[in-house]
Parts: C-alpha cells; sequence; structure tokens
C-alpha cells in the first residue's frame, strides 16, 4: 500500500484527495498545513489518518511514500526539495518552481536520490489530450511538428478569485514573478513544450494590462500576453493566454506536413484537419460533412466516458495520478518527461523576464497603506 | 432613537465585519437607530461604501461611523480592526462554493478576529451570524434553537457555517469567550432579487417550484437587522443561540404566486415533495456509485433542511432579545417585489 501525504490544504489539495481516492493500492497517511484549521478541515472530510502543521514533523512521524506538494507555488521548491531528502517522491502542483534553475534542481535530487517527481500538468492527461498524443504518435501529422496553437484563456470575470486578486495587493499570486500568468499558463505551454523539439526554444513575449483592468486600476497584473516560440527543426508555436476574448479558449491546434489536429479542452473534442483537399466544388461540400461526422463521433466517445463514470472533471488528474504511482511501484519513467518539465519551465522565465522589462513600475504601495488606516464615512454634528 | 437594555453605553465602539454585504448597512443603520454613536465598519479592500456612506448620511446625528479596509484572513489586520470595540457583530462569511474556501473565508478569518480580541477588556460581546443552513431537518418538525446541527452532506456554505459555530462555542466553553450566535431565516430585501432555494430552482427557463405548501422562514433584512443589535447589546445572554424568522411566514406557494403578480410573469412546474425526495436520493446514490463524476449537489441532506415541510419559531428572539419584526410581512414583501421590479427594470 503506497502511503500518500499531500501538503497544503486549500481548493486543489480536495481535487487530490478526491482522485487519490479513486485509486486502488494507497491509502492518504496525512495532509498538512501551516494553517492548522485547514488541515484539519481536510482531515475531517476525507479518510486521512492524521492532519499535521508541521511538514518535517509529517516527514518524520507519517513517513509518506509520496507528497502531493498543492501549496502557494513560491513555496514549491522549499518543500519538495524537503520531501526529496526525506526520501518521498514528489508530485508539484503547477508552476512546479519559480523559475527553470529551480526545477532543475530538484530533478537533478530526485535522480540523484533514486526517486520520481513529477508536475501538475494534469490537462496533458486528459481523456482528450490521451487520445490526441496517440494519433500523433501513429504518425497522422505525417512528420514532426511544423507549427502549433495554444490558447489558454481566463475569465477574469470569476468574481471570487478576481475579486481577491484585484483588492488584495499583498495576495500570493501578486508575489509570483510572472503574477497572474505564472500560476495560469503552465497547462498551456506544457503542450507546447511536449512537441517542441529541442531544450532552448527561443520566445518573443508581449505581454499587457488589459483596457478593462487598466480601468480598474490594475498596473500591475498582466492579463493579456501573445508569445511565438520556436524550437529546433524550425518548429514553432503560438501562445495565446487571454482573459478578455471570449469564449475562454483552452485548445490546442498542431499541424505535420501532412495533416492537422484541433484539441478543445472545454468540451473534449479532438478534430482530425485533413492536409489533401477535394477537388473543386467537392472542397467545399464533403469536409463540412466530414467535420460533423467528426463532432458527433466526439459526443459519442464522451457519452460513453461518462457512462462508464470516467468523465470527472479531474479524469486527467487521476489518470497522472495514477501513472505516477505506476512509475514509482515498477521503477519505469515518470509519465512526464523531465525534459518537458523544464522547457515548460524555461519558456515560462523567458516570458516572464520579457514581459517584466517592458512593465513600467509604479509603486502604489503608500496608497495600499493609507488605505488600511481608518477612514471617518460618517461624522456629523449639530 | 429606540432605548434597550444594553450592556454597553451609546459611545462604546462597535465593530460591524462584511458591513458591505447584503446585511452590513441594514445592521449599521439599525445600530443607529438603537441610538449607537461609535460605529466602525470593516470592509474589504475592494469593496464600494456606498450603501454604508448613504446610511451614514441619513443616519448619523452626532454619530461616528468609520471605515477599516482589510482582510480577516490576517491577523494583523483583525487586531486593528478589533481595537477599543466593546461588541463585534461578525457578518462577514465565505459564501464560495469550494469547502477550502468557504471554510478558510468563515472558520479561520472567525478564528483570526477571535485571537485578535478574547484578551481585549474592552471586549463585551461576540455576535456570530450563522444561518439556518446549520439545521439538518432531519426528524424535527419545528425548527427551535434546540433542533439538529450537522454538516454531513451539506454544501460547503453549510459545512463552513456548522464549523463556525463549533469554533465559536468552542471559545466560549474553553476561554469565557462572551459570545451570542444568531441564526437569520431566509433574509430578503430590496438589493436582494434571488429566490430562496427553499421557493425553488430556476432551471433551463423553468422554475421547478420545491416548497409546495412550506412555511419559507423568511425574515425581511431591517426585522433581522434589530434581533442582530438586540443580540449584540441584550444583558445575560452569553452563550446562547437565536434564531430570527419573521412572523406571518407566507408559503412557498403563496410567496411564489405574489412574485408572479408583483414581479415577472414566469413559468413554474410545481414538483412533489415524494418526486423531489426520490430524485434528490437518485442523484445522491449515482453520486457515490460514479465516485462523484456528478456532485452531490441534491441529496437527502439539502431536501430535509430546504424543502421537507416544517414550521419554524421565534420564540426565543422575542422573549429574551424583546424582539418583534417591525415591518410586517406584507410590508417586507411588497418593498421586495418592488426591489426586485427595479433591478429588473435597470
Amino acid at each position: 500500500m503506497l502511503k500518500v501525504a499531500i501538503v497544503g490544504c486549500g481548493k486543489i489539495a480536495d481535487a487530490h484527495a478526491s482522485q487519490i481516492l479513486r485509486i486502488g493500492g494507497c491509502e492518504i497517511v496525512a495532509v498538512c498545513d501551516r494553517e492548522p484549521l485547514m488541515a484539519k478541515q481536510l482531515y475531517e472530510r476525507f479518510p486521512v489518518k492524521h492532519y499535521f502543521e508541521d511538514l518535517a514533523e509529517l516527514l518524520a512521524k507519517a513517513q509518506p511514500d509520496v507528497v502531493h506538494i498543492t501549496t502557494p507555488a513560491e513555496t514549491h521548491y522549499k518543500i519538495a526539495r524537503l520531501c526529496l531528502e526525506h526520501g518521498s517522491h514528489a508530485y508539484v502542483e503547477k508552476p512546479v518552481t519559480l523559475n527553470a534553475a529551480e526545477a532543475e534542481a530538484l530533478i537533478a535530487l530526485a535522480e540523484d536520490r533514486g526517486l520520481k517527481l513529477t508536475a501538475g500538468h494534469d490537462d496533458q492527461f486528459s481523456h482528450v489530450t490521451r487520445r490526441m498524443r496517440a494519433l500523433v504518435r501513429s504518425g497522422y501529422l505525417g512528420g514532426p511538428p511544423v507549427h502549433m496553437e495554444s490558447s489558454f484563456c481566463y475569465d477574469l470575470g470569476d468574481p471570487a478569485y478576481a475579486r481577491a486578486l484585484l483588492s488584495d495587493k499583498s495576495h500570493w499570486v501578486r508575489r509570483l514573478p510572472g503574477r497572474l500568468l505564472q500560476n495560469i499558463i503552465s497547462h498551456g505551454i506544457a503542450r507546447i513544450a511536449e512537441f517542441l523539439p529541442g531544450d532552448s526554444p527561443q520566445v518573443i513575449a508581449h505581454g499587457f494590462v488589459s483596457p478593462l483592468l487598466g480601468g480598474m486600476g490594475e498596473t500591475e497584473i498582466v492579463d493579456e500576453l501573445r508569445v511565438i516560440i520556436s524550437g529546433q527543426e524550425r518548429t514553432t508555436a503560438y501562445f495565446t493566454f487571454s482573459s478578455q476574448m471570449r469564449p475562454t479558449l483552452h485548445e490546442f491546434r498542431i499541424y505535420g506536413p501532412r495533416n492537422g489536429l484541433i484539441l478543445d479542452q472545454d468540451q473534449e473534442t479532438l478534430i482530425k484537419v485533413r492536409g489533401e483537399r477535394y477537388k473543386s466544388f467537392a472542397e467545399k461540400f464533403i469536409p463540412p460533412v466530414a467535420l460533423a461526422s467528426q463532432f458527433l463521433g466526439n459526443v459519442k466517445t464522451n457519452i460513453g466516458t461518462f457512462l462508464r463514470r470516467d468523465f470527472h472533471m479531474k479524469a486527467g488528474m487521476k489518470c497522472l495520478i495514477e501513472s505516477f504511482y505506476r512509475s514509482i511501484a515498477q521503477n519505469g519513467p515518470p509519465p512526464i518527461p523531465y525534459r518537458e518539465i523544464l522547457v515548460t519551465a524555461r519558456i515560462m522565465d523567458s516570458i516572464f523576464n520579457q514581459v517584466a522589462s517592458k512593465r513600467v513600475p509604479l509603486g502604489n504601495g503608500a496608497r495600499a497603506s493609507e488605505e488600511r488606516m481608518p477612514v471617518e464615512i460618517g461624522l456629523r454634528s449639530r | 432613537m429606540n432605548s434597550v437594555a444594553s450592556i454597553i453605553g451609546p459611545h462604546d465602539l462597535i465593530l460591524v465585519t462584511g458591513a458591505t454585504g447584503f446585511m452590513g448597512p441594514a445592521v449599521v443603520n439599525s445600530l443607529l437607530r438603537h441610538g449607537f454613536k461609535n460605529v466602525r465598519a470593516f470592509v474589504r479592500p475592494s469593496s464600494s461604501v456606498a450603501r454604508l456612506t448613504a446610511v451614514a448620511n441619513d443616519r448619523c446625528e452626532h454619530a461616528r461611523i468609520e471605515s477599516v479596509r482589510g482582510n480577516l484572513l490576517s491577523p494583523d489586520d483583525c487586531r486593528m480592526a478589533v481595537q477599543n470595540a466593546s461588541v463585534i457583530i461578525h457578518l462577514a462569511t465565505g459564501g464560495d462554493k469550494s469547502y477550502p474556501d468557504a471554510f478558510m473565508n468563515s472558520v479561520v478569518t472567525t478564528r483570526n478576529l477571535i485571537e485578535a480580541c478574547r484578551h481585549q477588556a474592552s471586549l463585551r460581546r461576540f455576535v456570530n451570524v450563522s444561518s439556518f443552513a446549520v439545521y439538518t431537518n432531519a426528524e424535527d418538525k419545528r425548527i427551535d434553537e434546540e433542533s439538529r446541527v450537522g454538516a454531513i452532506g451539506g454544501d460547503a456554505y453549510t459545512f463552513a457555517k456548522v464549523k463556525q459555530d463549533e469554533l465559536v462555542t468552542e471559545y466560549g466553553q474553553r476561554f469565557g469567550f462572551p459570545y451570542v450566535i444568531v441564526r437569520p431565516g431566509s433574509v430578503f430585501g430590496p438589493g436582494k432579487e434571488a429566490i430562496s432555494g427553499r421557493v425553488g430552482i430556476d432551471t433551463f427557463g423553468v422554475f421547478m417550484h420545491l416548497g409546495g405548501s412550506n412555511r419559507i422562514p423568511l425574515t425581511y433584512i431591517d426585522n433581522c437587522a434589530d434581533a442582530i443589535v438586540l443580540a449584540g447589546v441584550t444583558p445575560g445572554i452569553e452563550g446562547e443561540v437565536f434564531n430570527v424568522v419573521d412572523d406571518d411566514l407566507p408559503s412557498s406557494r403563496q410567496f411564489l404566486r405574489q412574485y408572479k403578480r408583483n414581479v415577472k410573469r414566469m413559468r413554474s412546474i410545481y414538483i412533489p415533495r415524494p418526486v423531489s425526495y426520490a430524485f434528490c436520493r437518485m442523484w445522491e446514490k449515482y453520486s457515490d456509485w460514479s465516485e462523484g463524476q456528478l456532485p452531490p449537489v441534491f441529496n437527502r441532506r439539502r431536501w430535509n433542511s430546504e424543502w421537507k415541510k416544517a414550521r419554524y419559531s421565534n420564540e426565543k428572539s422575542k422573549i429574551k432579545l424583546g424582539w418583534t419584526p417591525k415591518i410586517s410581512m406584507q410590508e417586507g414583501l411588497s418593498r421586495y417585489f418592488a426591489g426586485c421590479r427595479e433591478a429588473q427594470g435597470a
């Protein structure tokens, strides 16, 4: 029985606990949060043996085989290092670390200790992504990818998150080097990194604060990003992050020398795009029918997955966790190649450096502190 | 000014958290009407104080209202907020849909607030504003302050509110912390247009009417605010729980009929209680069977709590707090419907 621990008992820890429980051959031996109330609430809602507020104590007493690290990103490196040094395998939520150097150090440490490490790029293991990967491996593209387009959008209209982020000048997301981008874009970048040849891609990034956020007085949170990425062998990619465009796409397009594929993560659809054209007017009539047929096929696939009780919102996470545990049990390769984790981190580093170098610092700390002083809003004497 | 027997003087400082929420301005207004002249409103950094300012402009003769911006997750902000407060009315809550977020924004924040004030000499009372959602109503037919409370099967909000109440009670028992818990029913009034889920659910363009002949435990916003204020200042009620519902509660069917007549015509389908119970039971079983492929948003706990027939008592609040709902149910509904019409017109 694999002994599992979770460090960090916030929202994403719930998803981890739920998916771990769906996997046989493992048990959650402990959870930990520096806020003991948060650790206790997770312990009370899931079958967990112990809860701790100190990680060192958890590692010493619970002796977990694997630790899932679901804390804010700025703490990932330190916690993952501690776990690996203790001899526990580490599943680190995205973004794995604050920069590529930290990711390299963690991977080196894991390899040195004969341990496994994986990143929380669970979208890479969703049903539709696995179907796409199988098609690419089967040679459907007709050769190595020529070009990719990854769109990963975010609706800042989500009141809870936006309110918390925009109103709190000390929100932990603001302390990340890439701020909002760093907390969100790794899923979309990882899709590109998987198929991009080479280890050190060239990156050209353009980021800015959307007019909507700018109008709300926001000057630090870059919520619009356009990136051109170029790997070895002249494979290229575009990456788009937007909080404003609609629909809020989570889409990946990959084109080879013969055919292409279009993946829609939200709808879990995968569409094959033929490279060959029909003659004359046939091109106007046959492909739309073929596309309609493909969409119907996707509906059938999705219904089948639902009826088989495997269409959970975090089905990808379950698959990633299962694959990770299997790689530990069989001492096989990790489910996400370390090269992919590092290329993702390097692309993100380059994006954040370029965006930061173009940003004009406004320094509104004084205003923030003034706002915390009491303000009289009603004082009247006759 | 309405003079009431009070544990504090009119110039003692009263802190109101969640002061810009739906209830906040009404509570501040009620405090001023009851003659209290020193109110501190604790608000999120992003919240608008426009409604509070309107109350201040309207009511603050010889009174001082100040706003303090901060985050209850910050112990420093909590210490600043509670400084010199004699009574704390804790309205702020986490309405988040995820359990950890709701818990953090209800329970952790409450703990921070209590830790900030529990050694403070000036503190006379902490009013923890809870909810009817905590009552399971599994076996009770009459909901009063002694009715069973439970988190199992409840949604994130219910879980957080149950745990918040437990935390406050524990502080009271362990440290003699001077608390009172107020549990309002469905608070309604202008500014909150949504129909209570106890009446039914608007889905796919049709309103599924689930309440039928059940009485809806409504409390008009100003009546509820008065009860909360009285719970904050009435002597001799430490450690007590008070339910707040108005008199003359309408049935769900009566409410819906009036809503259609006064606000808008809409299609509704009545789902008899045995059918809604069977649906909730089936959904719950499917959720278990599918390992949460569909989350258990409909379950027996929710059915018992929201759609099972029950009666509601406000006797204790009337007797011990001396509270009476000043706005009649019909007047409250008229104002609510007018607010709905105005919002829809806008």
